[in-house]
């Protein structure tokens, strides 16, 4: 009889906002506005990307040589300069003035001259930016021509002979990490924003569930329904199915995002492969169309996309939703019991997200150094945990703190259930003349009625 | 004799305020009960603490002989002053929803809801938005949600506000209906005329006590405190003369008949109308003579607030 009780309240919950217009709107217009972003940014780098020709000025001739067959000056080091998209150089002792070299087809002029080994420093001269991502391939690519003439200057070693002897320590922790845990492949940096992308997801349906949850309760005080509802159910059980029914709507939100995302990415990917994407149309002779994921690899963006571990991420995405949606939905519903108006619920509201948003922007910084000690606290602490937590899954996080995450999470969502549901009672059927705050402490005092 | 309702010494206080101050009273099986009282009397919170909204501090509430619990209130079919119903939800799926509350499976709340959807000439609306449909009929779907499940006791607070004169009297007729078919009903109402016509018996609360309770007639006998109106026709002189040290007059005035007067008077000895009636009939022609019992309102509010008021209907 509960059950079915629960279950009532569930299903009202859930089709009162499933087949609400707006809904199914926002649930199949999402997938393709995801996706089409993916592809506006394929499609940007593939189409409109700057072909850069860089005029590097070696006047010291420190990285350069002449190439009596060809007449040109060519790298020392033709291995430090490898052959990228979009990215071309040419060499000289003496570069022709800004307004010649310019006309010559070149896009920027590389500067410097015999200080550079010492204070690391040259010229980047251009008339429109060759981008971020160009600037810093040109400064890799001259970086290692640099130490290639260090090297041949100062020591007797051949470059060959440097590079092996040349050594970059990773430290990986093996007591913290098992072997279940441990993430191969991509830096930790980048892993580490993919969980954020995930803990800013997860953070964003919280807060607009919780809103959901806050205004359905207001709407209920409001309207005078709660009235008979309690009547028939108890206020624990009335909670209990309205958190439940919205968590299902946010469920069934994100599962249609997924499953329709797929879907238009698979035909996105179909239609790019067959080269009837605009900037993949027309490949010159003897080129074979690059495939989509080939691209993405390529931009430093869509790269992140597809090197998500997808299952460990869902899955996490998903314990940590329903946890962290049990504990501040909770919250949510007893802020909305104890007001008058969805207004003045927001306010109150603010407080006691702080810890999510908190942790939202402590997330941010931690990207860079997940491995500090606070990031650990934050990562089992509950308030704090729905959204810490997914960035170290995603960077290697040992199996124990991970249980223990889960564990503190659901046990204190559990009892947040509880708490709420004694407060929920208090709030909704408490007259007009008391709210917020001073509702709050009355039932904290033990004055409910 | 099992009783719908029995309520013993309950009492309630919210901070410093006394709600409830010792409240006892019975419904009996089928009765159609008035609960009265001003406003601030306490009535909310005795129904909220029979509905289990609201946790009394002391007292005992029983249920068709049996101790309250939680499972009995659900069969308890509730409307409460303060209603309401989801605006942007259809009439019949609502309305679905509450008797699904109720414990009604669906099949049979759609088989039920439709025959009282068109009992109530609200059938055209079930795939209405809440939002679409106007006040009064949203006050009939809230009647039907209330009764749909056939239930036991029924609660009404307030039941015919926000209704048209026609649609109340057809309310009226329903809640006859429902307690000639055996539905004991506990009726909060300010709506006097509406407790004349429909109660059996009521309990009259203030300031958290009971300060009258009975069947109605009962109570209208005992608060009777002597007056009669007399239609006659005769001289006005020879009446009061007949009258003499039996009745105190209240005043004579034409009656609706011509060549008829009507008095209004009060029996020294309420025990002996019949002798008023021959000193009369020796002086003038008597058309009527009728006791006129208070009513309802002039009962309440002499309880209340302790002065005595009379009006002459019969």
């Amino acid at each position: 009889m509960k059950g079915s009780l629960v279950g009532a309240v569930i299903g009202r919950e859930w089709r009162t906002r499933v087949f609400k217009k707006s809904f199914l709107l926002g649930t199949l217009l999402m997938p393709f506005l995801g996706v089409g972003f993916i592809a506006l940014t394929v499609m940007l780098t593939e189409g409109t990307e700057t072909q850069n020709l860089v005029l590097v000025e070696d006047t010291p001739g420190l990285i350069t040589r002449m190439d009596a067959a060809s007449g040109q000056f060519v790298p020392r080091c033709p291995g430090c300069f490898p052959e990228r998209d979009n990215l071309e150089y040419r060499f000289t002792r003496e570069a022709p003035a800004d307004s010649v070299w310019k006309l010559d087809g070149y896009t920027a002029l590389v500067e410097f001259d015999e200080s550079v080994l010492q204070n690391k420093a040259g010229y980047l001269v251009y008339e429109t930016s060759p981008g971020m991502q160009a600037k810093r391939r040109i400064e890799r690519d001259l970086s290692h021509a640099m130490e290639h003439a260090r090297v041949l200057e100062s020591t007797e070693l051949d470059w060959t002979e440097y590079q092996r002897l040349k050594f970059d320590l990773n430290l990986v922790d093996r007591e913290a990490l098992d072997a279940g845990s441990r993430t191969e492949g991509g830096g930790e940096e980048i892993r580490g924003f993919v969980g954020f992308m995930f803990s800013a997801v997860l953070f964003l349906v919280l807060a607009v569930y919780g809103g959901l949850i806050l205004r359905s309760v207001v709407e209920e005080k409001s309207n005078r329904v709660v009235e008979v509802l309690i009547a028939a159910v108890r206020p624990e059980e009335l909670l209990l199915g309205k958190v439940i029914g919205m968590g299902a709507v946010a469920l069934t939100q994100i599962v249609a995002w997924s499953v329709l995302s797929t879907a238009v990415f698979t035909l996105f990917q179909f239609v790019f492969d067959s080269g009837l994407m605009p900037g993949n149309m027309a490949p010159g002779a003897g080129e074979v169309p690059a495939d989509l994921l080939t691209v993405m690899a390529e931009n430093e963006f869509t790269k992140i996309l597809i090197e998500i571990n997808w299952a460990l991420m869902v899955f996490s995405t998903v314990v940590y939703f329903v946890g962290g949606y049990l504990l501040y939905g909770s919250l949510y519903a007893v802020v909305g019991a104890s007001v008058q108006s969805e207004q003045e619920g927001q306010g109150m509201v603010f407080p006691l997200i702080m810890p999510l948003m908190f942790a939202y922007f402590f997330g941010l910084q931690a990207i860079e150094n997940p491995e500090m000690a606070a990031f650990s606290w934050l990562s089992w602490f509950p308030l704090t945990s729905p959204v810490i937590m997914l960035i170290r899954v995603a960077v290697g996080v040992p199996m124990w703190e991970l249980v223990l995450s889960i564990a503190l999470l659901l046990l204190t969502a559990r009892f947040m259930l509880w708490m709420a549901g004694r407060a929920y009672r208090h709030g909704v059927l408490a007259g007009d003349s008391t709210s917020g705050w001073k509702l709050l402490l009355q039932w904290v005092r033990g004055n409910g009625g | 004799m099992t009783h719908a309702l029995r309520i013993s010494e309950l009492r309630k206080t919210f901070g410093q305020q006394q709600v409830l101050d010792g409240v006892g009273f019975e419904v009996p099986k089928g009765a159609i009960m008035g609960l009265l009282g001003p406003n601030g009397a306490g009535k909310s919170t005795l129904i909220r603490s029979i509905m289990g909204i609201v946790e009394p501090d002391a007292g005992t509430i029983e249920l068709n002989g049996t101790p309250w619990s939680r499972d009995s209130v659900r069969g308890i079919g509730y409307l409460p002053e303060e209603r309401g119903l989801y605006r942007d939800m259809k009439v019949g799926e609502q309305a679905i929803y509450f008797a699904r509350l109720k414990g009604m499976e669906r099949a049979d709340a759609v088989r039920e809801l439709k025959i009282w959807f068109e009992r109530l000439e609200v059938d055209g609306w079930w795939d209405k938005k809440v939002s679409d449909i106007s006040k009064g009929m949203a006050q009939k779907i809230q009647f039907i949600c209330t009764v749909v499940h056939k239930p036991e006791l029924l609660i009404l607070d307030e039941p015919l506000s926000g209704f048209d004169p026609i649609n109340a009297r057809r309310i009226v007729e329903e809640v006859r209906s429902l307690a000639a078919s055996g539905t004991t009903i506990l009726l909060s109402t300010h709506d006097m005329p509406s407790v004349e016509r429909l109660c059996d018996a009521v309990v009259l609360i203030d300031r958290g006590r009971v300060v009258l309770s009975g069947g109605a007639d009962e109570l209208r006998e005992t608060g009777w405190a002597g007056e009669q109106e007399v239609v006659f026709r005769g001289n006005d002189i020879a009446f009061t003369n007949a009258l003499g040290a039996l009745a105190h007059l209240d005043g004579i005035q034409p009656d609706s008949v011509e060549g008829t007067r009507k008095a209004a008077i009060r029996l020294r000895n309420r025990e002996q109308p019949g002798q008023v009636l021959h000193a009369l009939a020796d002086a003038v022609d008597i058309v009527e003579f009728v006791k006129v019992r208070p009513t309802m309102e002039s009962l309440f509010i002499q309880a209340v607030s302790g002065t005595s008021s009379t009006e002459t209907t019969p």
